[in-house]
């Protein structure tokens, strides 16, 4: 069997946040923790949504599975080989074979190189090429993204947010990586736009073979891009599996409150509309402050359950509480 | 069909917006935003207008509310009416017809909330502006009441807190309960619900509709999102480069859109999963208004265009019933 394009186990991230005590004015260290325990793989020619709501975690996710965050006690494999993101060869390796795409392409893009300078900046440094070979591949690769060659001696505030998008993708193929990480990567496009932008996703993906982490708010876009969907909600995936079993059969309440909620042109029930959702709970389910099928179990943290081909992390889904999940579903 | 409050034996018709052309004007440029816009808002309504950015959408919503920055604005040709009164030009100089007639909700909600006022005073100078000889005790009452109204689950703790100090969900559910309190006879949402989280927004929706119908206003939408105005509106206006290209009922919009751009527009909505292919849309980008194409503004990317749509702007004709389509194709 062929080993995972990228396996991610036990992925952990907090963060140092400084607060400000009422009494006394000092400041104290306090940890955040912004991701718990995140355990993904993908396969070649596969795209992997990860869909949340802000401040999930996504963003984070998408740096730490470049190396911007080193956590530690996590396991990275790629195609079977263990990465330690902290030791400088491992990280260099994984820089090599994963690249990234953000939302915003206005920032992510040095408004002072020519886009032909911008998407070269996407070879590996220690690729010795003449100028004619690099400029023959920046052609090339513009026009994988369809970009018109007349915009490669532009720079980046010419260009529209759909071009720049393409731009960045350019430097993300240009070195031959294998896996691509979009955060959010059509969310400040207009619709027609972010359609060319996908179509083009879906072809280079046929074209060169890689493996994409599609990380976005966008109910549609997830479900229409993705084989696999991971639903992050303040940290943790309460619920994984294929995107059609996800959507049409959604089994952790989160994810049946977030599928429910989705805006679709052939009409959303707009019938119930409640009270000002919860906070995110620090103990037991993360859920729970906003989960309507809430039950006694729920004050410890629920386990992951396998179930069908996907995972949920819910206490309903649990053998010692079958009876409650069948009586709550079928009120 | 709609019903009209016995109360207004006046006609049916709430709104009327004709021929506006709006430009903005600097020493050395003149931009045409708004091409002879005619919009009509009836009693009891919900009327979207739908379009990309830059489309004219919030200019339109600030001409009609008389907030837009004049200069670099500038209102060339056209004339507005609220209930039967010139709003535009105006007929009648102390015709405050904001705060009483006419109020609206933006996308950033600061913006119609005041930063240096508590939950609670924002509340009460509401009130005042309608009924400022109420006693204190039912002032009290009245705000309590209208924040619960709202779904708001703890109202006493969030009168004293400040609006920078509320989420964006929340930030809405005070600036609707405002409304509740104002009993506009329209309500404009520019984007009510654009950057905030699905279930909030599905929320907030739900509201909104709630309070149409508490305080039987007419709405009129404003919003990029298709399949939110799908779930709103009664009937709606296609916006593309400044100009409405299609008009009519929702659902027949829909069900049969009739210019090209409602179609690539609504094809870019992906519905389904991967298996159902490419979505239909074809390559080029809104074009910049400084700019325009001659002819139909929407020709460089029409799958239909002809040589006459490269020479002569069509004219917005009705095709069947309410129908109104902008296309030489419908000549
Ligand atoms: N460097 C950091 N220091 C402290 N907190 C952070 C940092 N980066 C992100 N966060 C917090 O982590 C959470 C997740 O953020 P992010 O990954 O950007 O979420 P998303 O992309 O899903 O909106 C947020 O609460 C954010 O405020
Ligand atoms: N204050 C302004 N000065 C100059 N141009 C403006 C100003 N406000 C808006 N515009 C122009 O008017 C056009 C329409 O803007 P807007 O009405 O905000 O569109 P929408 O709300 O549909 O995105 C844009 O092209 C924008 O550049
Ligand atoms: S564990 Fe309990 S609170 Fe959490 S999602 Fe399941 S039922 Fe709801
Ligand atoms: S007028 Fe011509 S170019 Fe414009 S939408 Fe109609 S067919 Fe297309
Ligand atoms: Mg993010
Ligand atoms: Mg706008």
């Amino acid at each position: 069997m062929n080993e995972p394009l990228l396996e991610v186990e036990n992925l952990t991230i907090q963060f140092r946040v400084k607060t400000k005590l009422l009494q006394g004015g000092q400041s104290t260290d306090k940890w955040k923790r912004v991701l718990n325990s995140i355990s993904i793989s993908i396969n070649e020619g596969e795209t992997f949504g990860i869909v949340g709501e802000t401040g999930s975690g996504k963003t984070t996710l998408a740096r730490a599975l470049v190396g911007i965050h080193k956590p530690k006690n996590c396991t990275i494999k790629i195609n079977g080989k263990k990465i330690d993101s902290r030791k400088r060869d491992d990280l260099l390796l994984l820089r090599r074979k994963i690249g990234i795409v953000f939302q915003d392409p206005v920032g992510s893009l040095n408004p002072r190189l020519t886009v032909s300078d911008i998407i070269l900046e996407g070879l590996p440094t220690d690729k010795k090429l003449s100028n004619e070979e690099r400029e023959g591949k920046v052609k090339e690769v513009a026009k994988y993204v369809e970009l018109p060659e007349s915009k490669l001696e532009s720079y980046p505030p010419e260009l529209s947010g759909g071009e720049k998008q393409r731009v960045s993708l350019a430097r993300t193929i240009i070195g031959g990586k294998k896996i691509l990480i979009l955060d959010e990567p059509t969310s400040s496009l207009d619709v027609s736009i972010q359609a060319q932008i996908l179509n083009l996703l879906i072809r280079l993906k046929k074209e060169l073979s890689v493996g994409y982490i599609f990380i976005t708010h966008d109910l549609n876009v997830i479900k229409y891009m993705c084989d696999r969907v991971a639903v992050l909600y303040y940290g943790e995936i309460l619920e994984q599996n294929t995107a059609f079993e996800l959507f049409e059969h959604p089994k952790h309440p989160y994810s049946e409150d977030l599928i429910g909620a989705n805006f679709s042109l052939s009409g959303t029930n707009l019938s119930t509309t409640g009270h000002e959702s919860g906070e995110p709970s620090k103990e037991g389910c993360v859920y729970k402050n906003s989960c309507p099928k809430r039950f006694v179990a729920c004050d410890e943290d629920p386990p992951i359950l396998n179930l069908g081909k996907g995972q949920v992390k819910c206490w309903l889904y649990d053998e010692r509480y079958k009876s409650v999940s069948t009586k709550k579903n079928t009120i | 069909m709609m019903s009209i409050p016995l109360r207004d034996k006046l006609s049916a018709t709430l709104l009327e917006v004709n021929n506006l052309q709006v430009n903005f004007e600097t020493v050395d440029r003149k931009i045409e935003v708004l091409k002879d816009i005619s919009i009509r808002i009836e009693r009891g309504e919900v009327v979207g207008v739908v379009g990309e950015s830059g489309s004219g959408k919030s200019t339109l919503a600030q001409a009609i509310i008389g907030v837009l920055d004049v200069p670099p604005a500038k209102i060339n040709e056209g004339s507005i009416q609220f209930e039967g009164k010139d709003i535009f030009p105006k007929s009648d100089k102390n015709n405050n017809f904001r705060g009483k007639g006419i109020n609206m909700i933006f996308q950033e909600p600061l913006t119609s909330l005041n930063p240096v006022y508590s939950v609670h005073d924002q509340m009460e100078e509401a009130i005042n502006i309608g009924n400022p000889a109420l006693k204190k005790k039912d002032k009290e009452e009245i705000i309590r009441k209208t924040l619960s109204e709202v779904m708001i689950r703890d109202v006493e703790g969030i009168l004293n807190v400040y609006p920078h100090q509320l989420s964006g969900g929340m930030r809405q559910r005070v600036s609707i309960a405002m409304v509740l309190i104002q009993k506009p006879n329209l309500l404009i949402l520019d984007e009510p619900t654009t950057g905030l989280d699905l279930i909030v927004q599905r929320k907030i929706i739900g509201l909104i509709l709630n309070l149409k119908q508490t305080i039987s206003s007419s709405i009129l939408l404003i919003t990029h999102d298709l399949a939110v105005a799908a779930n709103m509106c009664d009937r709606i206006y296609v916006m593309y480069a400044g100009r409405v290209v299609e008009s009519g009922r929702m659902s027949d919009i829909l069900n049969n859109p009739q210019h090209p751009y409602t179609t690539m527009l609504k094809n870019s909505v992906p519905e389904g999963y991967m298996d159902e292919g490419p979505l239909k849309v074809s390559a080029g980008a809104p074009p910049d208004l400084r700019d325009l194409p001659p002819g139909c503004a929407f020709h460089t990317r029409c799958p239909f265009v002809m040589d006459r749509c490269k020479k002569d702007i069509p004219i917005l004709k009705q095709v069947k019933g309410e129908r109104e389509v902008a296309c030489w194709l419908y000549e």
